[in-house]
């Protein structure tokens, strides 16, 4: 791996050389009490101090709407258009590791089988630039999870915060050729050892001991009780790196319109509402349910990989304040 | 606090209540909506003016339907989204035990008719600070209004926590759901997301008891609540009605007198 410093001063021109070169920065950018992922116009608007930003970074890849295909009648036949790739390459700034490790997820999803045309197309002209966590909230339990807050996987160069400016790992070919090309920016510099620059962020729980106890869990008598303060608003999910489920709606007229994916929901009763009006998951008790075990047991068996990455955001953004975290310390405790 | 809990344990221990909605301590010194079943669980049970969720949100999951009586620690909010639900006939009287704390002492409201009395005489003055945004808004022209709704809206998600906070939207099928025909837009795209804010906005105009909780749970910290706010001066200088201080029906947009002026009335 080949290694970098930026210097304090010099990030600054390097974020506004890439603006200015017609790539889209897609960095922290505070609004009102939060701080979300935003297209940026200048350095001057990135918020560098925060822990975690409210949504994560998917939404450069998959957003919360996206155009599928056009179609328009053309007498009898009825002509479909896929939509235009981006033209320029997309850099997301100030990744958090935890946001680069669901991308591990979102690719075996979206890319192992059947590759996603949208997800790939964004994907493919993205670049992910990370920032080791140099500090953590009580929401936050990536190590419980199996990632570090200092973890590369994911981005395609992860910068760390030291007394000399940004150390730089270069992580992926894709990162390469960007530093390649804005090479006055950076020196040259040696491996550092990354942990006094690193976050201690505690362990919550045991992944492996809930591994064992989650996969009876189905029936646990508690699922109720431990979800009642849930009025079911979704932000979780909504906000959750790792959900990718969504729904597909048709917005037309009588001469054409635009089929759309957009964001869902398990938290939502007409998630799982069937036409006839049944409803297998009649109560917010058993969405809840379903988004836990999601997330601990089902992508476990179906990809191998949990599909929680530790980010704290559904606790950060629930109005009711329910805890994934203690909720898994619950299901341990039986 | 002790006065409280010792009150709801007691309640608890003679069995005329099995379950309590109250708070417990949450983050930042907040406090979060806490379910308890049990008299031993009490000593978390806290309530401050930090306590702002709407807890008359929960009375409506089916999940509370095995319990024979709730008790529902009310802030001021929650007891006008009571008075609210009682008039449009969601709750009956006597259906839960209510209890507030007002300067350090436990309430506890004999029937619905105490709790009208207890907000009539503590009606609190508007949020200066809120009616001074309203004013800004107001001073801009249409347009620059039109700008600041779509670019504020243009961020919605269409999680649609603001519907799932309100104590008032207790539809079983919400007009959003429907796709026979489709009113609203589903995607979150400039003009569904105004569709489905304004649709919003008017089924609580004169119904919205101002408790805050849409926007408290907006994600994306859209200040929607402002929406309905707005709608509900309107109403209150027209026809002075206020929602959630009435046990009584009184409901401007629904209403109407059979010796109305107008023609079509008849």
């Amino acid at each position: 791996m080949e290694y970098k410093l930026i210097k304090l001063e010099k990030i600054q021109d390097f974020i506004n050389a890439l603006i200015a070169s017609g790539k889209q920065v897609l960095a922290p950018k505070q609004k009102k009490e939060k701080v979300f992922f935003s297209l940026v116009g200048s350095f001057d608007e990135i918020a560098m101090d925060y822990i975690q930003t409210a949504f994560s970074a998917k939404s450069a890849v998959f957003p919360k709407c996206e155009e599928l295909y056009t179609f328009e009648k053309n007498g009898k036949d009825t002509i479909l258009h896929n939509p235009p790739a981006p033209e320029n390459d997309t850099i997301v700034f100030g990744m958090r590791p935890c946001d680069g490790a669901a991308f591990d997820y979102l690719t075996t999803f979206f890319l192992k089988e059947n590759p996603d045309y949208h997800f790939k197309m964004r994907y493919d002209k993205t670049i992910f630039v990370g920032l080791t966590c140099s500090s953590g909230d009580e929401f936050c339990f990536c190590t419980s999870v199996g990632i570090s807050p200092s973890d590369t996987r994911g981005s395609d160069l992860m910068l760390t915060k030291t007394e000399n400016g940004y150390y730089m790992e270069i992580i992926t070919e894709k990162g390469k050729k960007l530093v390649e090309q804005f090479s006055n920016f950076f020196e040259q510099t040696e491996q550092i050892d990354k942990t006094k620059y690193t976050a201690n962020i505690q362990k919550r729980f045991d992944s492996s001991a809930l591994k064992e106890k989650i996969s009876g869990a189905f029936n646990w008598e508690r699922w109720e009780e431990t979800s009642l303060p849930c009025f079911g608003c979704g932000t979780c999910a909504f906000s959750c790196p790792t959900c990718t489920c969504f729904d597909i709606q048709d917005e037309a007229n009588l001469v054409g319109g635009a089929r759309y994916r957009i964001w869902d929901t398990c938290a939502l009763g007409i998630f799982t509402k069937h036409a006839s009006g049944h409803n297998p998951r009649e109560k917010q008790s058993e969405r809840w349910r379903n988004r836990i075990l999601h997330k601990f047991l089902y992508t476990d068996e179906q990809f191998v990989t949990l599909s929680c990455v530790g980010c704290g955001r559904c606790i950060r953004n629930c109005p009711a304040e329910l805890s994934i975290i203690e909720q898994v310390n619950a299901i341990m405790e039986g | 606090m002790s006065e409280l809990i010792n009150k709801v344990s007691q309640f608890f221990s003679s069995g005329i209540i099995d379950l309590f909605i109250g708070y417990k301590k949450g983050r930042l010194g907040e406090g979060k909506p806490a379910f308890f079943t049990k008299p031993e669980q009490l000593n978390e049970l806290i309530f401050d003016e930090n306590c702002i969720v709407n807890l008359a949100v929960y009375l409506r999951k089916p999940e509370l339907k095995k319990y024979s009586k709730i008790g529902v620690l009310a802030n001021f909010g929650t007891l006008r989204a009571l008075l609210q639900l009682a008039a449009e006939n969601q709750i009956a009287d006597g259906q839960y035990l209510i209890l507030t704390v007002a300067d350090g002492k436990v309430l506890e409201f004999a029937n619905l008719k105490a709790i009208e009395e207890y907000v009539a005489n503590n009606l609190p003055k508007p949020n200066p600070e809120r009616i001074a945004f309203l004013k800004e808004i107001e001073s801009k022209s249409r347009e620059e209004r039109w700008e600041f709704w779509t670019r504020e809206l243009a961020s919605c998600i269409r999680c649609y926590a603001c519907r799932a906070a309100c104590p008032l939207c207790y539809c079983e099928q919400c007009l959003v759901e429907c796709n026979q025909p489709q009113w609203v837009g589903v995607p979150p795209t400039g003009m569904g997301n105004l569709e489905w804010h304004i649709v919003r906005a008017m089924h609580l105009a004169g119904r919205c008891i101002g408790c805050g909780e849409c926007e408290a749970a907006c994600p994306m910290e859209i200040p929607i609540g402002f929406l309905t706010q707005k709608l509900n001066m309107a109403i209150i200088s027209n026809f002075g009605q206020v929602p959630g201080t009435k046990l009584e029906p009184d409901y401007a947009l629904s209403t109407f007198k059979v010796d109305d002026k107008e023609n079509f009335i008849r």
